[in-house]
């Protein structure tokens, strides 16, 4: 080869990667920005970053966060609630009150209408809540469908057009209004969905069938929706303080973070991991907005298959609860939120969380050293009492898929801090979720991690699914006590008396110990430095609305 | 990795004295003959490759049960799993879906429920555009490169090209990928960190109807050339990302056939008549040495496509590889089996191209 062709061959090269760098550098010197010269979406528009999953946005077929984040931003609700409450009021309903024992009756505001122009009625809400049960009876939801909420519900009646009554199948049924702010809420136009199958949200979209504080605008499944601010919206929020807002789905919380860091979003809201948002607290171009969150973790105990348990070889209901005590004096929240968690968690001593009616901290003062923390010497003392014998083994399982990846972590620490008081032998294993979620209801793990998160901000949501005789946890925990008080509570119609049940009844439960809680989960918003209302929508609704953040 | 591109380059690279005759050899059959069998031959290659894909599939059980279960009562489960019509013998749920794939219908995914192929024509055209930009990429480093090399034989530059090309091909195609979001992305910053183009750029390409889903396509239809420095600009991480990859294996290649075509008697006849020896490598050494390339493109497709689901996942482009991660992830195996499937098909009928081609082209291909 000549030179002269090695040095035009060297020159075509270096010019290729010339222009490349070049490309790069035609911009405005942040990949992130906009191409057309404004980073962000500025003035009245917002860009939000999340890493949700939708699944539909047929309010019918899905049941999960991703999915009710758009839910809760273009369909009205009859009851909601308003910023920095967890109770619920009327949204574009006038009035909502149990009429009888069985009869909720619900009043809606005149003239409301869909952004198709379609009236929306009581017929529309009617067809709604008829269409959740239907479709929960034929299985067109595929099981991820809400209406398991309705379970209350016997039927609805629309006698006008503004009046709604829902014959409920017990009395005073005082969970039923929250109900009608959860995911199996939404109201739906009869003129656009179908009534006993999924409608797709391609058509969905098309149709317009909108009446919340925003409507669609455009929409790519998990990977971009365009919101526009609904100027026929009439419900509890008012309008929207940003008149666009564009939601961008990632994959990859790491991108979600780098993302927020160069502006290209301005809101990045679940997930970021607990190392990121430990790394943004120093940024200075990012503001960190915490929120009490309605997520909790906790370990369940087997009655039957626990070490002690009913069906063990050695079953001793004093002993079983002795170990379930002694795990209860050993657990240090605050090492497992703030080493693992970087205080993304926070420690929890209730089984109903803290920011909700009812949050009474019963395991506090019951366990450990009475100020939160762990005490050997009580666990030691719990167990010698009952006559147990040390070290007690202890096969703990985790789900590795579930609950993020620091799962490992965390059982990894609480296996260290049951080991190192000389009391335990902890066999620590994981399964995947699916034949996790098998197992766990089949006895066949004795002590396993679960979490939670609500279906509405109310505290029946914390006891009635965990603690009534045919609970969910299916862990053979039986109190008659607490199944009456459970019952009660959920039909007592006084406020202040309802709330002393609940209180008892986490106290109750705290003796017993069917559960450790120990972690509830904070709700974290990073936004940018001229974003304002993250806070007023991080309340213990759980609800985050894009109507209360704006820019600039 | 490296021992399958070795072989690779060394089953395409001539030997000395195998000097083009200028006259093809022919072994019982003409050009037609020879494209027919190749084209044949794409059938039962298909179909063992979705009968493996079906195979394993469904070896793990039926797929309600995988997405679903844990999820329904069993009762609703059983009832979901007959009305799909999983609880059929195998041999007529395999027959079915060899049918279903004849007539384009790979089904409808579990976790969102779109047609399969919906989803491939959405994402299939994202995953084009990327691999298009990773072959540019391996076109314009590795040729020129592998030219470089092969002049400045076993000096300086072509040992460090030499161990760039290694180091390119070796490296697994994730961590190059992060490797250059944290220089470019992060340490700079001057390119983007993920996403195919800006939110606003996508809005403004959905108002304007561009829809093709190919965005540079989509972007210069708009006529804003904003838009077009912006998708670009998304494009330059990922298609480098792979594109590297491929260009190693193109550098080693273009190296080996360049000194191997200069050693050749032809050659060495030219050299001798006093042929200079500019003209001896762009005219005898230099063309005859990319033709091997064109052998070397239907593996670098499957290389390519498998790359892209780590490439479009580390960087966020929504493609084929990027949803194939997250049908898995949901545990969506009718959406998993049809994505596969046609992949498994590009890969047969890429082939089948790149072998018309070559025949076309390269003297040295006997049929």
């Amino acid at each position: 080869m000549t030179s002269a062709t090695l040095r035009r061959t060297t020159a075509i090269t270096a010019g290729l990667a010339a222009t490349a760098l070049l490309l790069a550098a035609c911009g405005n010197g942040n990949g992130g920005s906009d191409a057309t010269g404004t980073a962000g979406a500025g003035g009245d528009s917002l860009t939000i970053g999340t890493t949700d999953k939708i699944t539909t946005i047929d309010p019918a077929g899905s049941y999960d966060n991703g999915s009710f984040a758009v839910m809760n931003q273009v369909y009205p609700f009859l009851l909601n609630t308003p910023y920095g409450s967890p109770d619920v009021e009327p949204d574009i309903a006038v009035s909502a009150e149990f009429t009888s024992p069985t009869e909720y009756t619900v009043k809606l505001k005149p003239g409301l209408k869909f952004a198709n122009g379609h009236a929306l009625t009581s017929s529309d809400v009617k067809f709604t809540f008829d269409r959740q049960l239907t479709i929960l009876a034929n299985g067109a939801d595929g099981g991820n469908g809400p209406a398991s909420l309705l379970y209350n519900l016997e039927s609805t009646d629309a006698p006008d057009d503004t009046t709604v009554v829902f014959h409920l199948k017990s009395e005073n049924d005082q969970v039923f209004p929250q109900n009608l702010s959860s995911p199996a809420g939404p109201i739906v136009d009869e003129e656009v969905f179908a009534a006993d199958a999924l409608t797709p949200d391609d058509e969905i979209v098309a149709a317009k069938p909108f009446a919340g504080p925003y409507t669609i605008t455009s929409y790519t499944l998990n990977e971009l929706v365009s919101y526009e601010a609904n100027p026929e919206y009439q419900g509890l929020y008012g309008a929207p303080k940003s008149k666009t807002v564009t939601v961008q789905y990632f994959a990859d919380s790491s991108n979600l973070k780098l993302s927020v860091q160069q502006g290209e979003v301005d809101v990045a809201f679940r997930s970021l991991s607990a190392t990121d948002i430990d790394d943004l607290r120093g940024d200075d171009n990012v503001k960190v907005v915490d929120g009490p969150g309605g997520e909790i973790r906790y370990i369940v105990f087997n009655f039957d298959t626990q070490p002690f348990g009913a069906t063990t070889a050695d079953a001793d209901a004093s002993k079983a609860l002795a170990v379930r005590q002694a795990v209860a004096d050993l657990i240090d929240r605050t090492a497992i939120a703030d080493q693992v968690y970087k205080g993304t968690y926070t420690p929890l001593y209730s089984y109903v969380p803290a920011g909700l009616t009812g949050a009474t901290e019963s395991l506090k003062g019951l366990y450990g050293d009475g100020k939160g923390g762990p005490d050997a010497g009580k666990a030691k003392a719990a167990l010698a009492d009952a006559g147990v014998s040390t070290p007690v083994t202890l096969n703990l399982q985790y789900s590795n898929d579930h609950y993020g990846p620091s799962s490992a972590d965390e059982y990894a620490l609480i296996k260290d801090q049951l080991e190192s008081s000389g009391l335990f032998t902890v066999n620590l294993q994981t399964t995947e979720w699916t034949q996790y979620s098998k197992d766990r209801t089949t006895d066949v793990y004795p002590v396993y991690q679960l979490g939670w998160f609500p279906d509405y901000s109310d505290a029946d949501n914390y006891l009635t699914p965990f603690f009534l005789e045919e609970n969910f946890l299916g862990n053979h925990y039986v109190n008659q006590d607490v199944n009456d008080l459970i019952l009660k509570q959920a039909t007592t119609t006084d406020a202040g008396e309802r709330t002393a049940l609940i209180e008892k009844i986490q106290d109750t439960v705290a003796a017993d110990l069917s559960t450790v809680p120990y972690l509830q989960g904070a709700q974290v918003a990073v936004v940018g430095k001229d974003v304002q209302g993250a806070q007023d929508t991080l309340d213990a609704s759980f609800k985050f609305r894009y109507g209360a953040l704006s820019k600039g | 990795m490296t021992i399958t591109q070795d072989l690779a380059v060394d089953a395409v690279t001539p030997e000395p004295d195998d000097a083009p005759s200028g006259r093809r050899r022919r072994a019982g059959g003409g050009l037609g003959r020879y494209l027919l069998v190749r084209f044949l031959l794409i059938f039962p290659t298909v179909l063992i490759l979705v009968t493996v894909v079906f195979v394993l599939m469904r070896a793990t059980g039926d797929p309600i049960t995988a997405a679903l279960g844990g999820r329904l009562p069993a009762d609703q489960l059983a009832t979901r799993i007959h009305a799909a019509g999983y609880d059929r013998p195998l041999l007529t749920q395999y027959l079915e879906f060899l049918s279903g794939i004849a007539r384009g219908d790979f089904g409808t995914t579990i976790s969102d429920h779109r047609p399969v192929t919906q989803v491939l024509v959405t994402y299939g055209t994202a995953t084009l555009e990327l691999a298009l930009y990773a072959l540019l990429v391996a076109f314009l480093v590795g040729i020129p490169l592998g030219r470089i090399a092969a002049a400045r034989r076993d000096k300086a530059p072509d040992a460090a090209l030499r161990v760039s090309a290694i180091l390119a091909y070796a490296t697994p195609v994730f961590f190059a990928g992060m490797i250059l979001k944290l220089v470019f992305a992060v340490w700079l910053p001057i390119l983007p960190v993920a996403g195919r183009a800006t939110t606003r750029s996508t809005l403004e390409m959905k108002t304007q109807g561009a829809n093709t889903g190919i965005y540079l396509v989509d972007a210069i239809s708009t006529g804003n050339w904003a838009i077009v420095g912006d998708v670009l600009q998304h494009a330059v991480l990922p298609s480098l990302a792979l594109g590297l990859l491929t260009a190693g294996v193109f550098l080693r290649l273009v190296r080996t056939n360049m000194i191997g075509t200069l050693q050749t008697g032809y050659v060495e006849a030219a050299r001798s008549r006093g042929v200079s020896e500019r003209r001896l490598v762009r005219t005898h050494a230099w063309r005859p040495a990319l033709v091997p390339i064109i052998t070397v493109i239907g593996l670098q497709i499957a290389m390519l496509l498998g790359g892209a689901v780590l490439t479009e996942t580390t960087f966020e482009w929504k493609g084929l590889g990027f949803q194939l991660v997250q049908y898995l992830l949901a545990r969506d195996f009718v959406a998993v089996q049809g994505m596969v499937a046609l992949l498994a098909v590009i890969v047969a009928v890429t082939n089948f191209v790149v072998d018309v081609i070559a025949a076309l082209v390269d003297p040295r291909i006997r049929y």
